[in-house]
């Protein structure tokens, strides 16, 4: 910003730093990549190397054959496809009630919804578990779908009354006026208006509920864990086993890092709504 | 708060035209009593009170009573304990270490992560596109991976045996740090667990810190540069007070989730961590799934929440003071 007044050695200096930055923070993603292409013996060295002599799939295939690893990939996106969706409906309707109406209560539920997105999840993770165990929902796919849903639903409806906010409400109202009635102004003017808003929170909600490990792990057996809650597993039982550990996990990350890239932007702004405009 | 607060109820100055159409008018205009915001609102409402406030009551109340593993099989009701659990909690030496510990990371992993992540957001500023995009692109990989995946990669690098970290330290000459185990000694193993939480937050900060400061006027750096003032003088007086309601609520965020502090201690500990690296999070845990004292847990639970409930509170202020929450 003011680089016309610093000299050349500064921006020199700067550009140095910028690019070390980028090295160290990178470099853990690119330990794991190396590390996961390394045949055994190469994993298992005490000098290693930088990248891999003989690079191998080896590790992907041992991760992928590993106990409980197909089934719990499918668990993991039955339960995630289950939890978005659901949030996405009932999250659109509450959004829709926020960002276009005056209530009695208004206030209250934003605050709210504010609040739960602070609490730790994990300190209601006792009574729950006691909750669903007494409904029979432990060690199912429900009970976690279900938990996963609320879990995700504060954050669902947030962005969402955003997206709503921003579209005009005389839009609305020429819609209104042009003979739609209330709920035809709601499917055709502002649900297809919120689309790209749709889009980018339902991935922001496959990314929370893919990563949970902890209450699934609580509540369900192996067989009914997802791939996040298996990776962990698989990191007590196999001991030494780097390779495949690392091979799981950028399999597991693989999904998330592709989603969190598309949406990055939405992410920050949620966040910090408004903080910037001052 | 001027920001809250309907438009119908904040005084705007009078259109001069007395048929200019009102802005923004709420639908309520139409019918007094509208049923339509409750009922969207309902399905929304219905689970957010089964699946969070109901246990959230449940918790307190639980942590009154003295529930055991009996208890949960046969289903009955558990005796009530009174304040039991919170005197043991409250007179236990060991609660009080977790709670320092917690609360020392949490103020040093914070400190650390906002002051770098301002630091590289500055440096974003003076660094050639080129260098801005690799700094972006490897930050974003940074803040996208799962919390859980990034605890392992540093588990891994930080091994005994065949870690890169102690191999490069190892290089060293006159320093032997083959087979160093970095979690024998807790500080070691704080001082990794440090680096991996700021390591992996400090993406979200610096990234949202530079969009706020490519939202600072450029006409107010330049006559602040034309009045004389050094490159430091305009951060401090200018860019700095600009920034600092965003600075202020990714501050509280980081707050927040460092002092939850569970996955990265759970992961690198190999799910049973030891005493001296126990946090609030994974004292309750382990208390209440652990040794089976779902009761204690609990408490232990209730007590974290009220400990961060200021903290808490400050932050939704803040959302309604700054943002367009209305």
């Amino acid at each position: 910003m003011l680089t016309s007044h610093r000299g050349r050695t500064g921006t020199v200096l700067a550009n140095t730093a910028g690019v070390v930055f980028a090295v160290v923070m990178a470099f853990p993603v690119y330990w794991v990549l190396n590390t996961a292409f390394k045949p055994a013996s190469e994993v298992l060295s005490f000098e290693p190397k930088l990248w891999p002599e003989r690079p191998t799939l080896d590790n992907f295939a041992s991760a992928i054959k590993a106990p409980y690893f197909l089934v719990d990939l499918r668990n993991g996106l039955i339960i995630t496809a289950f939890a978005v969706a659901g949030a996405l409906v009932v999250g659109f309707l509450a959004a829709l009630a926020i960002a276009r109406f005056r209530f009695y209560g208004r206030r209250a539920l934003i605050m709210v919804i504010l609040a739960v997105q602070l609490v730790p999840f994990l300190s209601l993770l006792i009574p729950l578990y006691l909750m669903l165990n007494r409904a029979n929902l432990t060690n199912s796919l429900v009970g976690v779908s279900i938990t996963y849903l609320v879990l995700i639903l504060p954050y669902t409806v947030w962005t969402l009354r955003g997206f709503i906010a921003a579209i005009p409400r005389e839009l609305d109202e020429a819609a209104l006026v042009d003979g739609c009635n209330r709920w035809q102004t709601f499917y055709r003017i502002i649900l297809p208006l919120t689309g790209p808003g749709l889009v980018a929170t339902s991935i922001y909600g496959f990314i929370q509920a893919w990563n949970e490990f902890i209450i699934i792990n609580t509540l369900n057996n192996p067989e009914k864990q997802n791939l996040m809650a298996w990776l962990l597993q698989n990191q007590t039982n196999r001991g030494t086993a780097w390779g495949p550990l690392m091979a799981g996990a950028i399999i597991t990350a693989l999904p998330v890092v592709v989603f969190f890239l598309i949406i990055q932007r939405n992410i920050a702004a949620g966040l910090t709504a408004g903080a910037v405009k001052g | 708060m001027p920001a809250v607060g309907s438009p119908a109820t904040v005084p705007r100055q009078a259109p001069p035209v007395p048929s200019a159409p009102p802005r923004h008018r709420p639908h309520r205009v139409r019918r007094r009593r509208d049923r339509t915001p409750l009922l969207l609102a309902l399905p929304a409402l219905v689970l957010l009170a089964g699946l969070l406030a109901y246990p959230l009551g449940r918790m307190v109340v639980l942590s009154f009573q003295d529930m055991q593993l009996r208890h949960l099989f046969s289903g009955s009701t558990p005796p009530w304990a009174g304040l039991d659990n919170y005197t043991e909690i409250l007179t236990d030496g060991e609660f009080w270490a977790v709670v320092r510990r917690t609360a020392v990371f949490t103020v040093v992993s914070v400190a650390v992560s906002v002051v770098l992540g301002l630091a590289v957001a500055l440096l974003m500023l003076r660094v050639s596109r080129a260098v801005r995009l690799a700094m972006v692109i490897s930050m974003l990989f940074v803040w996208a991976i799962p919390q859980l995946v990034s605890a392992q990669i540093f588990k891994w690098m930080v091994d005994a045996d065949f870690g890169i970290v102690n191999h490069v330290i190892d290089q060293i000459p006159g320093v032997d740090f083959a087979n160093h185990s970095w979690f024998a000694d807790p500080t070691q193993g704080w001082i990794v667990i440090t680096t991996l939480v700021v390591w992996a937050g400090v993406p979200f900060l610096a990234i949202t810190l530079h969009a706020g400061l490519t939202q600072v006027p450029r006409e107010l750096l330049e006559a602040a540069t034309v009045d004389g003032a050094s490159g430091w003088q305009a951060l401090r007086s200018i860019t700095l007070p600009i920034l600092k309601p965003l600075v202020v609520i990714v501050t509280t965020l980081s707050v927040i989730w460092n002092f939850g502090l569970f996955t990265q201690v759970w992961v690198v500990r190999d799910s049973k961590p030891e005493q001296d690296y126990q946090t609030l999070a994974t004292y309750a845990f382990t208390q209440a799934f652990g040794r089976n004292n779902y009761s204690l847990g609990a408490a232990i639970s209730v007590i974290t929440v009220l400990l961060m409930l200021g903290v808490m509170a400050f932050y939704i202020r803040q959302m309604f003071r700054i943002g367009d929450v209305d």
